[in-house]
């Protein structure tokens, strides 16, 4: 390929959409075979996607909030969701800079030296505060027997935390029901999703005391959840 | 819990999970930036509004499909709504004389909405450095780059309207750009 035949100065035209029909053609069909205009192409593209901040702004009336949130309609699930755990690939990723990565040593550090003072603490509490954080576990039944998890409970028993890991992921048209037991009754504890490698954490909330449930258990129900367990049971614990 | 404090790709993931109120709070952080950018494309409060909701819709239904490697939420939302906006303006043959267009002149960003942890950061970040950058422009540049971005003239189009050559249109056009490209990519480096 010869330097004449690039389209490098038609680039920056073609990233803004502002070449004619002809033009784009050429364009289209020079970037199909040319590896250094496709590169140089993209540091355009980066410009012309940052151009909008460059738009005089404009106060939207306050009305137009509410007709965009009718898209939505009301919340579908009154419980906490997911929020994805970061992969090992993207922590990596953002320890990459000489900065942080000295900072991530220093708190390594911290974390550690915490963890021996916590343990040895930890050996007085047990005697002088018997109100501490309750965890069950929650062990995969044979619909999936890799899957488990654990729920810990606040020591007012108001709060939850729910922890799975190695649950399958399921389709889009199905999710995770959370289910408190006590005295043959199911309440809703809350649907969720878990990540591409089955993890996810999730609030519970519950009008009663967690701590008073006498255990919990984790079904695949349609999505947006179910009134009572219709599905197929894949964690359980007491 | 306060989901003003959770970062883009939380509220998109909320929002895949059909999480209404994350929904609210994504439009209190890109809603101006959202509708400025499609009444500057349009000119019509009225149509601006249509593409605000389509474009929010686009959100509530496709967010599952976002990718954030490929681009910042707010990127990603700029480019549908630009996209959006000129379709709009191209199905309606809105007279090109009739277009009115302008890059913002104030530098400062004054009363950030609901600032979040991203917002506080980069978005404000990008909003001053790409005005400072187009404001370093001359004149002329900085015109014809406008009617490209925000009404999506081509270059004959553009010359055309400003009664300019077509040559010195794209000369425009092009210097804009290279410049911007520099600028842009030397305050990403020094935020890097």
């Amino acid at each position: 390929m010869i330097a004449q035949e690039h389209v490098l100065d038609q680039l920056p035209a073609y990233a803004l959409g502002s070449l004619d029909e002809a033009e784009t053609r050429q364009v289209v069909q020079h970037l199909d075979s040319c590896p250094i205009c496709r590169a140089e192409l993209l540091t355009y593209q980066m410009v012309t996607d940052q151009l909008g901040f460059g738009a005089p702004q404009i106060e939207p009336p306050p009305s137009l909030k509410q007709k965009v949130m009718q898209i939505a309609g009301p919340a579908r699930v009154a419980v906490q969701p997911e929020i994805r755990k970061p992969g090992l690939v993207e922590v990596f990723r953002s320890l990459l800079t000489p900065w942080r990565l000295a900072g991530a040593v220093l708190v390594i550090a911290l974390i550690a030296s915490n963890l021996i003072l916590w343990q040895q603490v930890q050996g007085l509490r047990t005697v002088s505060n018997p109100t501490a954080f309750q965890s069950v576990a929650l062990a995969g039944t044979s619909a999936d027997p890799q899957a488990h998890g654990v729920m810990i409970i606040s020591s007012s028993g108001q709060y939850g935390t729910l922890v799975v890991e190695n649950l399958s992921p399921l389709d889009t048209n199905h999710q995770y029901q959370l289910w408190l037991m006590q005295d043959g009754k199911r309440t809703n504890g809350g649907v969720f999703s878990v990540s591409d490698d089955g993890y996810t954490s999730m609030l519970v909330y519950s009008p009663k005391a967690l701590n008073s449930y006498s255990g919990f258990g984790i079904t695949i129900e349609p999505f947006g959840g179910s009134s009572q367990p219709t599905g197929e049971k894949v964690l359980g614990g007491q | 819990m306060d989901l003003s404090t959770l970062d883009d790709a939380s509220l998109i993931r909320l929002i895949a999970h059909q999480r209404s109120e994350a929904l609210g709070v994504l439009y209190d952080r890109y809603g101006r930036l959202v509708y400025s950018v499609a009444l500057n494309v349009i000119g019509n409060a009225e149509t601006t509004e249509e593409i605000v909701q389509d474009v929010f819709t686009r959100v509530w239904e496709k967010a599952s499909t976002y990718d954030a490697d490929q681009a910042k939420l707010s990127t990603w939302l700029i480019s549908i709504t630009r996209n959006r906006a000129i379709d709009e303006l191209r199905r309606n043959r809105v007279r090109p004389e009739q277009f009115n267009v302008a890059w913002e002149e104030a530098i400062e960003i004054k009363d950030p909405r609901d600032p979040g942890p991203e917002a506080a950061t980069e978005t404000l970040f990008k909003q001053k450095s790409v005005r400072e950058a187009i404001a370093a422009l001359p004149a002329d540049p900085r015109q014809a780059l406008a009617l490209a971005y925000f009404k999506g003239l081509s270059q004959s189009e553009i010359a055309e309207v400003l009664g300019e050559p077509l040559g010195t249109v794209k000369t425009r056009i092009r210097l804009a750009m290279q410049k911007l490209r520099q600028v842009l990519s030397t305050q990403m480096i020094d935020q890097s």
